[in-house]
């Protein structure tokens, strides 16, 4: 049959183009590889890192009973599908072209479904683009709730509605279809360039939103990934990169870096610590802040393993079983020496793709409290770890700086400077200069001594206490003269201000975080929560 | 030419699924191994009801590459394969003539394994039939263990005497904030689903009533109550039930084996009737917190936990810090188990009487249940509090009516959590749930109770995929025993769930009901005293 409509003879129209190919075909490009190829520098290279913690917020296993929470949901077996497809972003060079793959080849079939004219073949691309926009519009949104099944699953819907159209349609028509790889020869170079600036704008488009509108989300993600990847450095290096953007998990990864490093009493306010807001929407469980990003990872860094396993716990009720929840109990459980708990989620961690991984490196641990101690990461948590048993619920919420600022007795310096950190970050000079004692007659690290000049106003002659203080003392006081002017209107002044005095306390003690001074902390309570 | 192909294709595809699963045959040639087989769960060794599920289980060691179970008794024998997983899976018809041919005698279990230098056979254990005959149906909450938020769950009912699962209800799985609810408390009048309830809070709350085959919804709302019902039982012959009313909160630990504390700021016993739609108190204290009523089989005794409270309490300081109060002194909140005489003809209860003075050992009772013959009184005790299911001191006792005596059952108890337990209507079985698998996930345990009062050792209940153990994300939370399956279909039960508003009980206060509002913080009592009771009735509407 198609043999037969080859053999057909070519309209006037078509004649005329191929006529003039030789020389007309020297000036077309193949649009269609060059949009998969934008779409898949897009989909890895861009987004890549948004994409990866999707897959990090998101859970696939093979066996249904376990993905019973997804697929008893409306359209359950499309999520599922969508779900095991975002498996290939542990790989995101990987998964962007399996994206970039079906957004070109659902390009294609709706340029054949709709039987476009090359001079309208620009609109073939409108859906995939509009997907990429819808996408970006959403940023944190895409994988926040874990409703991450619909990453793929919308495109694979599409694409599979696209096959079974294109399938009916060839079944009834013998026309040819058109060139997938290959230069699109029935095309002028006019409409030939049309489509490729319609195609550059709207990616142009997408990228200056992202950029305007949600520069936070791809920055987050990159934080994430390396706070999973346990790469500390590269934490400082990129938050000290965007400096001036502000959000909490951001600013939580940056500390839980410097924590693990020692520095958090020495660089903690090269970051801007006055939180913009964020574009996102929960299931209207009373999310603060993002809170859902970093309080699990922010307890268990903090030593507050319980209350991480807790959050982590509440989470997991909430969106089902995440890959980055599990892989948070499994090390929870660990320093808790919970070895047939552990067993238990390594066992359906192993059955994810490409976790190997990290079963392999947190398997042999089990039962084995000294191999437990001596991880680094852990190790270092340890120090920090309560001495005394309390409630959560005493505290103010989040968890890791509510207790800091009570923080009677800690297990190490580590502990203590800690809730000497958190107790400047919140303002609150009593108890920080309540919880100097043990510093007395050292140098303290340079955050804290700022914070001793300044307590000074009310406590005379504290500095005294300390050496190294006065090395310091001119700095502070050219910083107050010169911030008389700006006094009278400290919002309005901070940001243009934080360049100048980036890293510096007293910057941050005056003109810092003023709407958390203001309203303080809030606590993850919520309608949807009893005693179960 | 394509039937040819397709015929290939399954031919190939059937040898390559046969050709993967083991062959079920004993070896010709083995060495009998010193040690005996590591299997999970445990099933050695056990008693085991004559109309259990097959007992699926797996097999660990670490070089073996394939494994054969034997399985023998009464003339019968059973052999199931399994390959390098170690998962066996036995024949439920072939299972069933076993467990028919030695009802009443024992079940030698051999098992072979592969490994690289040939066939061994590990030591033989033992599975003893029991005579008696377990309920048949299960059902059990599954839900996360025990966190504050909740999203999807249900109550399901299980089959035990094979594998088939059922939703009873499942709340709303996709997110809807004006939809989303909680449910909880299922319970049955006495083994028998012809009379079940449960609650659902927050959206469409109320408390759920079915009999016969309908549901109803209710609301048990007064000034006087301090919630609404709570823990529930069904009286054996009255159409009454009792209730407690509880001010409950949970608070979770920062540095303590123990994850999280339940406890109660304030609770009282509640008599609902079902017929008149009336509710009324049993108990109204301010000092005392009663808790976790259950009748006995005749229906004359009413079974219940109390703890004194205000001894706790700075009375000085105001009502909103009873909670900080109880909170900083909730390992010294204890309760004892009580009784109180129910006289059904005229609804009339005596005074109290202590059954066991748990306090007086530092002890703390909850969840007491009556066996079905009404000899034994099975209690959970711990440390301290009332929420067992989150104390690892927890363990199950029992107190035989006849002799006054009470005694741990050891063979059932473990070092972990084991609590909330239900009988089987002939009192020879009862299910418990039991954290013991990994200290978090409760899964129910089947323990014989045999005739001189003592339990035997308990095996989890069996699963078609024994590994479903480990895999299994959420609790069995509140497990229930009953002989028939639940009369009434899921869509019923949301339809009166979504669509009803509940109706309102009327409170109209019991003369003999026991109360005491002599406290400073607590309960405030209405200003219009009622007589006798200390509460205003309710106008009916």
């Amino acid at each position: 049959m198609s043999k037969k409509s080859i053999k057909q003879p070519q309209k006037p129209a078509q004649q005329k183009v191929a006529a003039a190919s030789p020389k007309r075909e020297k000036r077309l490009l193949p649009v269609l590889p060059i949009f998969f190829l934008f779409t898949w520098l897009w989909a890895a290279w861009y987004y890549g890192s948004v994409f990866y913690i999707s897959r990090e917020y998101s859970f696939w296993v093979a066996d249904t009973r376990i993905m019973e929470f997804v697929l008893c949901q409306p359209y359950g077996i499309l999520r599922y599908i969508g779900r095991a497809m975002l498996q290939l972003y542990h790989f995101p060079w990987l998964g962007g072209l399996l994206m970039a793959l079906m957004l070109s080849a659902g390009s294609w079939l709706t340029g054949y479904c709709m039987r476009l004219r090359p001079s309208w073949r620009s609109i073939q691309y409108l859906p995939a683009l509009v997907y990429m926009a819808v996408v970006t519009w959403h940023g944190l949104d895409i994988f926040y709730e874990a409703r991450t099944g619909l990453i793929f699953g919308i495109p694979f819907v599409a694409l599979l509605v696209l096959c079974i159209w294109g399938i009916i349609i060839r079944s009834f028509s013998r026309k040819p279809v058109p060139a997938f790889i290959g230069i699109p020869r029935d095309e002028t170079p006019r409409q030939n360039r049309i489509q490729l600036l319609v195609i550059a704008l709207c990616l142009a488009a997408i990228i200056g939103f992202d950029q305007w509108q949600r520069p936070y989300v791809r920055v987050i993600c990159q934080l994430l990934d390396m706070e999973y990847r346990q790469d500390w450095a590269g934490i400082q290096k990129l938050a000290r990169a965007n400096a001036k953007m502000s959000n909490r998990p951001m600013a939580c990864s940056y500390a839980i870096a410097l924590v693990q490093t020692g520095q958090i009493a020495e660089r903690l306010y090269d970051i801007r610590l006055d939180y913009d807001s964020l574009h996102i929407n929960g299931m209207d469980w009373k999310h603060n802040n993002a809170s859902c990003l970093y309080v699990p990872e922010g307890n268990y860094y903090g030593g507050f393993i319980e209350s991480s396993q807790h959050a982590c716990m509440e989470q997991m009720v909430m969106t089902g079983p995440t890959i980055r929840l599990l892989k948070l109990m499994v090390k929870c459980a660990l320093m808790r020496e919970e070895w047939e708990l552990a067993d238990k989620y390594l066992a359906v961690l192993r059955r994810v793709p490409f976790e190997g991984d990290f079963v392999k490196k947190y398997e042999p641990m089990v039962r084995r409290v000294d191999l437990v101690n001596a991880e680094p990461e852990m190790a270092m948590i340890r120090l920090t770890e309560p001495i005394h048993d309390s409630f959560e619920n005493q505290y103010q919420q989040p968890l890791f700086m509510g207790y800091n600022l009570m923080l009677v007795e800690g297990r190490s310096q580590n502990a203590l400077i800690n809730s000497l950190c958190v107790c400047l970050y919140t303002k609150l000079m009593p108890q920080f200069v309540e919880r100097l004692e043990p510093l007395v007659g050292t140098t303290p690290p340079s955050i804290i001594m700022d914070g001793i000049m300044l307590a000074e106003n009310k406590n005379p002659g504290i500095s005294k206490n300390f050496t190294g203080l006065n090395f310091r003392k001119p700095q502070l006081q050219t910083f107050l003269e010169n911030m008389r002017p700006y006094m009278s209107d400290r919002a309005g002044h901070a940001y243009e201000l934080f360049p100048r005095y980036k890293g510096y306390y007293p910057y941050y003690y005056f003109f810092g975080n003023l709407k958390a001074t203001k309203k303080g902390y809030t606590s993850l309570s919520s309608s949807n929560s009893g005693v179960n | 030419m394509r039937r040819y192909i397709l015929s290939v294709v399954i031919t190939a595809t059937l040898f390559i699924i046969v050709g993967c699963k083991p062959k079920a045959e004993v070896p010709g040639q083995f060495v009998e191994a010193d040690a005996e087989a590591q299997i999970y769960p445990d099933y050695k060794d056990i008693v085991v009801p004559p109309n259990i599920a097959p007992l699926n289980f797996i097999v660990r060691d670490s070089s073996a590459t394939a494994y054969v179970a034997q399985l023998q008794g009464g003339g019968q024998e059973l052999l199931a394969a399994a390959a390098e997983d170690g998962i066996v899976q036995m024949d439920s018809t072939q299972w069933r003539a076993l467990l028919t041919a030695t009802k009443s005698s024992n079940i030698s279990v051999s098992i072979y394994a592969k490994r690289p230098d040939g066939w061994v056979r590990f030591k033989a254990y033992r599975i003893s039939v029991a005579e008696e005959p377990i309920d048949a149906f299960l059902s059990y909450r599954l839900i996360e263990p025990g966190y504050e938020l909740y999203r999807q769950l249900g109550i399901y009912q299980r089959n035990i005497t094979n594998f088939d699962e059922v939703p009873v209800y499942e709340n709303n799985r996709e997110y809807a904030d004006g939809e989303n609810h909680c449910i909880n408390c299922h319970n049955y009048r006495m083994g028998s689903t012809e009379s079940m309830l449960f609650h659902v809070r927050a959206n469409h709350g109320g408390t759920i009533i079915v009999q016969d085959g309908k549901a109803h919804k209710i609301q048990l709302k007064d000034s006087t109550i301090i919630t609404s019902g709570v823990y529930p039982s069904w009286h054996p012959t009255e159409n009454l039930v009792a209730f407690s009313t509880n001010k409950t909160g949970q608070a979770f630990h920062l540095y303590y084996p123990e994850k999280l504390e339940v406890m109660d700021e304030k609770s009282d016993l509640l008599l609902y009737d079902v017929t008149k739609n009336e509710v009324s108190h049993i108990i109204r204290t301010t000092d005392d917190m009663e808790t976790f009523p259950c009748w006995a089989p005749d229906g004359r005794t009413l079974y219940y936990c109390s703890a004194k409270r205000n001894y706790l309490l700075n009375m000085s300081l105001p009502d909103s810090l009873v909670t900080q109060q109880l909170l900083l002194k909730y390992d010294s909140i204890r309760y004892n188990l009580l009784s109180i005489p129910f006289d059904p003809k005229t609804r009339s209860f005596g005074q109290p009487k202590l059954e066991v003075d748990a306090v007086a050992e530092n002890k703390s009772i909850s969840v007491p249940r009556l066996s079905p013959d009404g000899r034994y009184i099975l209690y959970t005790k711990g440390d301290y509090g009332q929420f067992h299911i989150w104390h690892r001191s927890s363990d199950l006792w029992v107190k035989d009516l006849q002799t006054d005596s009470c005694y741990a059952l050891t063979e059932a108890n473990s070092p972990d959590v084991d609590s909330f337990h239900s009988w089987s209507s002939n009192s020879r079985w009862f299910v418990f749930s039991s954290r013991r698998m990994d200290g978090n996930y409760t899964r129910p345990f089947i323990a014989y109770f045999d005739k001189t009062g003592h339990a035997h050792k308990p095996f989890v209940l069996p699963q078609e995929d024994p590994e479903w153990n480990i895999l299994q994300l959420k609790s069995y939370n509140v497990p229930e025993l009953s002989r028939d399956a639940v009369r009434i279909s899921e869509h019923d039960l949301r339809q009166c769930i979504y669509e009803t508003e509940g109706e309102n009980a009327t409170y109209k206060p019991n003369p003999t009901a026991i109360v005491r509002l002599d406290g400073t913080t607590g309960a405030s009592p209405r200003k219009a005293v009622d007589g006798t009771s200390g509460a205003s009735p309710k106008k009916p509407e």
